[in-house]
């Protein structure tokens, strides 16, 4: 088996890049050819049921782990993703192809899941439940010890647009390209709403500085 | 430590994030699907006015309507039982067995389901406050329910309890509307604690018991 530009594409050729791994782009040659994404659409459009299912199996992983890692809750990720492919394939008939495809689901899904995080806060904002209320007396734990946990508490405290940057950037490894068109913003603005929510998290984290400990 | 050190060790840090769990396909599609196919038979005057919103199938409505449909299910086999045990024609060395048997695996069937269905009652109490279909899958367990009680095969004490107990619960979250109060909810919640109704419940349903499985 030859690699390269005679043979299969190099899967080393690529740098790695969180949330992607280019040993997965190799296909396997005994495999049936690859539909296009165009010509998923056109039979969905002419109402090939099959169509749809094979372009909801083709990008519903990706979609699922960017909504979930902004939802941090199953069932709410799966009501989410519910939302984002039925919205598309309603919209599907006004898809320009300007972007690619799974850009434009994403976009949906950051939509949707931002919607869906707002209705969440506002909810939470409402709730006053006895059972969850603090005893008197009672203060926060201010110094948690695990990096992780404070960094999940101080990436939900980032402002909306930060923490989808952040998340869509840092975590699941988009490129400020696609995250400008997924969210409806210059790329540049991308890269600054990044660099904003860096700081934050550095300044969240700051007494995480002096510890030497991994 | 320079920020540019801090940096990477909160990306590093960052990849376990809400850390998604493996995509669950089908649960996802066969909503889409329904979702989908509803939009697909429904005339496009009656469409609502706010596209896909109002056609998604919120996760805990498509589990309580699977609860709801199971409950049916149980109902018929119920109905079964009923007739089987006032029928005639049925012989005399068979009768208590099959009835006794039949009747157990209904009765067990029926508080898996109840078990599983004020689980996610109590959950969804806490988080949306949307009891309208909360109160028919009550309604439905709630025939099941009193056509266990009034089964001629309910002979065991224990089980007998633990369903008018658990007939007091579901009559009451039966009862729910979206203008009950937050005492009707405090009442249900002080009914399934003071009488123990999920421990006994779960001691009454065997583990793994085909009852919960598939519908969660």
């Amino acid at each position: 088996m030859q690699f390269g530009p005679e043979g299969l594409p190099d899967p080393f050729s690529q740098p790695f890049r969180a949330g992607r791994c280019p040993i997965a782009e190799v296909r396997d040659p005994y495999a049936p050819e690859p539909v296009s994404d165009a010509e998923l659409i056109d039979r969905v459009l002419a109402g090939d049921p099959s169509a749809e299912r094979a372009l909801y199996d083709a990008h519903v992983d990706r979609v699922f782990r960017l909504v979930y890692r902004m939802a941090g809750d199953l069932d709410r990720a799966q009501d989410w993703v519910q939302e984002t492919f039925i919205r598309a394939f309603e919209k599907l008939a006004d898809f320009r192809g300007e972007s690619a495809l799974s850009t434009w689901l994403c976009s949906i899904a950051m939509s949707v899941s931002l919607n869906g995080l707002r209705k969440v806060k506002r909810f939470r904002e409402r709730e006053v439940s006895l059972d969850d209320a603090l005893p008197v007396g009672f203060t926060p734990r201010e110094a948690d010890p695990d990096l992780k946990t404070r960094l999940a508490q101080a990436i939900e405290n980032l402002p909306e647009g930060y923490r989808a940057v952040f998340v869509m950037h840092d975590v699941e490894g988009f490129t400020h390209e696609e995250i400008g068109r997924a969210l409806g913003v210059q790329a540049g603005t991308s890269k600054a709403q990044l660099f904003r929510a860096r700081a934050k998290l550095r300044q969240a984290l700051a007494d995480f500085a002096g510890d030497r400990s991994g | 430590m320079t920020d540019d050190e801090l940096d990477e060790r909160i990306r590093r840090a960052a990849r376990g994030y809400n850390a998604p769990p493996e995509t669950p396909r089908e649960e996802m599609w066969a909503r889409i699907a329904e979702a989908r196919r509803a939009h697909a038979s429904t005339p496009t005057d009656e469409a609502p006015a706010t596209p896909s919103e109002a056609r998604v199938i919120p996760l805990r409505r498509w589990r309580l309507v699977g609860l709801a449909a199971a409950a049916a299910a149980i109902l018929a086999v119920g109905v079964g039982i009923g007739r089987v045990s006032t029928g005639p024609q049925v012989s005399s060395w068979e009768a208590p067995s099959t009835k006794g048997t039949a009747y157990r695996m209904a009765a067990q069937e029926h508080l898996g389901q109840s078990e599983a269905f004020l689980t996610l009652f109590r959950a969804s109490v806490r988080r949306d406050g949307d009891y309208r279909l909360a109160a028919a899958a009550a309604r439905q367990l709630l025939g099941t329910n009193r056509l266990l009680l009034d089964s001629p095969a309910a002979v065991d004490r224990r089980t007998r309890l633990l369903l008018e107990d658990l007939e007091l619960v579901l009559a009451e979250i039966a009862q729910l509307s979206p203008h009950s109060r937050a005492e009707d909810l405090k009442l249900i919640r002080d009914g399934i604690e003071q009488g123990d109704v999920m421990p006994r419940l779960r001691t009454a349903v065997p583990a793994g018991s085909a009852s919960t499985q598939g519908v969660l």
